[in-house]
């Protein structure tokens, strides 16, 4: 497994092989074609490339992807994902009275929060009126007070200083505004307040997309003139400067990779597809989205769909004929500023030298 | 119409929680928002858009929001 380096915090390359269940609710057709022809949201790349990614119906409405997320609450990647992030509020000795659950994968942190961090107000949000409608409907713990909103992350309707906790899973990645969507974060939170996000990563389906440009598919890219950057999604190193950037205290930066074995590569492509589609930002980052599945598979009709999909098949698939794709996810963790929290000195304002210590703990070298 | 918005004040309580009241505030300038009785929309007066509350959801994303014409009466919410 390819090492990845961290700048910031420590690095965990942990390799979890889930089994995906196939989804029989939602076969993929391909008599059905897709296109993603429509409104591209402002800001993004614009993508001069002809080919278009026919890949999901954009008149398959909202209320489907709803439908689809209640059919389908077991995706074990999304819950493991979840599960990490709120595992992470048990290391903490601080309780978060309020907190702000910003979408992606809200149906998970929902189900999955058990009344850790000692959350009393939870107030859950997403662009999607659907998705938050079905979250309610799906709220099966009154334990805690819930609120639900409709709301953009690259516009977040939250006063500032008045959460203790935002958490968003599997959510951000997707925002053509990742810096401005953390700013805002951090503003709405109290000082001392905690933010938690999980990201897919740059690394993500990489060995997808690497294969891609061996293919003879790769001339389109150079057609097209796209830039070399393979994949719209953040890298590890920047995932640091983000929060620093942002303005975030005491940064923490996490990597984890996620296999996930996919029984052919039209499954893959029908959970990417679906992913997009259950994740509400999609709507407005049509082109982001679009994009990075362009890049992975640069599907003009069906018929290059499927010849594609039997190549990926023919030189991924493992013993047991599945294929094997990689979600590299980020943890991101950072801090409001308080005065509790360790400062770094003003440069210049050592009153002790390394030699001083050297001699106080005695030579090794 | 005002016979319905009694039923809706009953039955909802409040139009949005108390939680929400407090710390909502206008996706784009960041405001404070009113709620209008006529409307059950929550008004950003500094920019005059109505955002509108629906099934007891708000939803302040700015392309649900109406912008306001200079008359008293607001557009209807959708």
């Amino acid at each position: 497994m390819r090492r990845i380096d961290s700048v910031y915090g420590r690095v965990e390359i942990l390799k979890r092989v889930l089994e995906k269940p196939t989804k029989q609710s939602h076969a993929f057709s391909a008599s059905r074609s897709f296109s993603t022809e429509g409104a591209y949201g402002g800001g993004g790349e614009s993508q001069q490339n002809s080919s278009r990614v026919k890949i999901f119906d954009r008149d398959l409405k909202r209320r489907d992807r709803a439908a689809w997320l209640s059919r389908n609450k077991n995706d074990t990647f999304v819950d493991a994902v979840a599960e990490n992030l709120l595992d992470r509020l048990e290391d903490c000795k601080k309780s978060f009275p309020s907190a702000l659950c910003l979408g992606g994968s809200l149906g998970a942190v929902q189900r999955l929060l058990r009344a850790r961090g000692g959350i009393e107000k939870l107030i859950m949000m997403d662009t999607s009126h659907d998705m938050i409608k079905s979250c309610r409907d799906a709220q099966d713990d009154n334990s805690i007070e819930t609120s639900y909103l409709v709301g953009d992350e690259e516009f977040l309707p939250i006063k500032e200083s008045s959460v203790d906790l935002i958490i968003s899973s599997l959510g951000l990645h997707w925002t053509n505004d990742l810096p401005g969507s953390m700013i805002q974060c951090k503003l709405a939170l109290k000082p001392d307040g905690l933010f938690l996000a999980a990201i897919l990563g740059g690394e993500t389906l990489k060995f997808v997309l690497e294969l891609r440009i061996a293919c003879t598919l790769a001339h389109m890219e150079r057609e097209g003139g796209i830039s070399p950057r393979l994949s719209p999604l953040a890298q590890v190193r920047d995932a640091g400067n983000l929060l620093t950037r942002a303005g975030f205290s005491l940064p923490g930066v996490d990597v984890d990779e996620y296999v996930v074995k996919y029984k052919s590569a039209l499954d893959l492509i029908e959970h990417l597809r679906a992913m997009g589609e259950t994740n509400a930002l999609l709507q407005r980052n049509k082109a982001k989205f679009s994009i990075f599945l362009s890049r992975i598979f640069s599907i003009l009709n069906r018929e290059t769909a499927l010849a594609t999909a039997a190549i990926y098949d023919s030189m991924f698939a493992t013993e047991d004929g599945t294929i094997p794709a990689t979600f590299q996810v980020i943890y991101m963790t950072g801090w409001k500023e308080h005065s509790s929290h360790p400062q770094a000195k003003r440069r210049g304002s050592a009153t002790v030298s390394f030699t001083d210590i050297h001699k106080q703990f005695g030579g090794q070298s | 119409m005002v016979r319905i918005s009694r039923v809706m004040l009953k039955e909802a309580g409040n139009a949005i929680d108390k939680t929400l009241s407090e710390i909502l505030v206008c996706p784009l300038s960041k405001q404070p928002l009113r709620f209008c009785e006529k409307t059950k929309s929550l008004v950003s007066d500094t920019i005059g858009v109505s955002f509108p509350i629906k099934d007891g959801i708000p939803c302040l994303v700015p392309k649900d929001g109406k912008i306001l014409d200079e008359d008293a009466d607001a557009s209807k919410a959708s």
